[in-house]
């Protein structure tokens, strides 16, 4: 009998059942690959003050980051992937470069950097999970360490100001939208009917920015145009998730 | 259309620095690029949409992956900064500016890698992610001359441009190009790269 898995994660809203894109990745996966994960959503009552989540749990072993979570979600046999080619996992990983790359600064962006995004809509709901006075602090950690991800890794020579910065990384966060839609075409997955790390990775970026009502919303606006990408979040979301929309 | 494959691939490669030609692979192939596309050739112009796609993603890997841990390398295992970056990267200057830039350069790269995850990451972990890739790639490239079959394109020169760098700069430990030896098409292809458009520079110096 294996150990029971509990993953710490931040909670739902507007239909999701996180907000956090790195926790929906893991949730999605572990729908995928049938890991029966006992979920532990932040609340009042949570004492961790490092915002290092989402953080497996099981008796002998703490586990953090997505990636070194599904490692070790594979290596108990809860495998999404065992029906892949060896050439659809390397593409897998090679999409999964290009999410982090090109997607990620700018889902960054519109939930942490954007002022009226991070001031009315980010920053509230995260601060309302936590204990004070922890949600006078983290809100902003995470807010700095937004910032400061994107300029350690986009904002160089020639791009000097946040504002160039800016509207790269937007550039690139539609383009890469734009190949994601190519990729999937019609198909349910992003390879065959099953699905697989990719799909999880995929969903995680993609559903946040999709489902959240923010004030400034570029971008979110090009992913609506994308039906295909909608679609896809969408039935993974009724098929997997099972959540009533109109929440939050 | 192989004038300009070669003058792509042979700037990237010309350089043999360890440290200039890791940052300049990434430098310098986006002008070049931009300088193709305007002469009106593009070494992708053959691929369909999707094909462009994964050439894009497979990109992103490769700077995701193997640029980075070249920059840890360099930066962040002690025995190789002691031994060889620090001196190299502050040659050019008189003490102690070579100390400082040194020094400053260190925690410029430090900061970045913790921003995206790698800080906590040991040498092992990084030579295991290494390894990742590499098989990625090996498994992309097959039995295939270039990544999208027949056409060299932006992704051979940079695949090219990194293994080349890491099979033939010496650093303290060889694990790095050990682990690219492993997987003989990328070797094969970086030979044959190397052959087609560099047998007149003189022998390889990949043997």
């Amino acid at each position: 009998m294996a150990a029971p898995l509990e993953l710490s994660c931040w909670g739902g809203g507007w239909g999701l059942p996180s907000v956090h894109s790195e926790s929906l990745v893991v949730m999605a996966y572990a729908k995928f690959s049938g890991a029966p994960l006992k979920v532990n959503v932040i609340d009042n009552t949570w004492r961790g003050s490092r915002g290092d989540v989402p953080i497996l749990t099981t008796e002998d072993n703490v586990v953090s980051q997505p990636a070194k979570i599904l490692n070790f979600l594979r290596k108990q046999k809860y495998n999404a992937d065992y029906e892949l080619s060896a050439k659809q996992g390397a593409d897998t990983l090679a999409y999964i470069a290009l999410l982090e790359e090109k997607l990620l600064p700018a889902v960054l962006h519109t939930f942490w950097v954007e002022s009226d995004n991070y001031f009315t809509v980010t920053k509230p709901w995260f601060a309302s999970q936590i204990p004070f006075p922890l949600s006078l602090i983290l809100p902003g950690r995470m807010s700095r360490g937004a910032l400061n991800r994107i300029l350690l890794t986009r904002g160089q020579p020639p791009l000097y100001h946040l504002r160039e910065v800016e509207a790269q990384i937007y550039r690139d966060a539609k383009e890469c939208l734009n190949l994601l839609s190519n990729r999937l075409g019609t198909s349910q997955f992003f390879f065959g009917n099953t699905p697989s790390t990719l799909d999880a990775y995929v969903f995680g970026f993609l559903a946040p920015l999709y489902k959240v009502r923010f004030p400034k919303i570029q971008l979110q606006e090009h992913l609506k145009q994308l039906s295909n990408l909608c679609r896809f979040c969408d039935d993974i979301l009724s098929s997997y998730f099972r959540i009533s929309l109109g929440d939050g | 259309m192989s004038l300009v494959a070669e003058a792509f691939v042979s700037q990237i490669a010309g350089k043999v620095p360890f440290i200039h030609v890791g940052n300049q692979v990434v430098s310098e192939l986006g002008p070049i690029v931009q300088f193709v596309k305007a002469k009106g050739h593009s070494l992708s112009d053959g691929l369909d949409e999707v094909q462009k796609a994964e050439m894009k993603a497979y990109m992103e890997l490769v700077n995701n992956m193997l640029l980075t841990a070249e920059l840890y390398l360099q930066w962040c295992d002690e025995a190789t900064v002691g031994e060889i970056t620090h001196a190299r990267y502050g040659s050019p200057y008189p003490w102690p500016l070579n100390h400082i830039l040194a020094y400053q350069k260190q925690w410029e790269i430090k900061r970045k890698m913790k921003a995206i995850g790698w800080g906590k990451k040991t040498l092992d972990q990084v030579l295991e992610d290494v390894d990742q890739c590499c098989q990625a790639l090996s498994q992309r490239l097959g039995t295939q001359p270039y990544f999208f079959n027949k056409q060299p394109t932006e992704l051979d020169a940079l695949v090219f441009g990194h293994l080349y760098t890491i099979l033939t700069t010496q650093l303290t430990n060889d694990e790095l190009s050990e682990k690219v030896k492993n997987y003989s098409n990328l070797l094969a292809f970086c030979r044959r790269i190397e052959q087609h458009y560099f047998e007149d520079r003189g022998k390889g110096r990949l043997s």
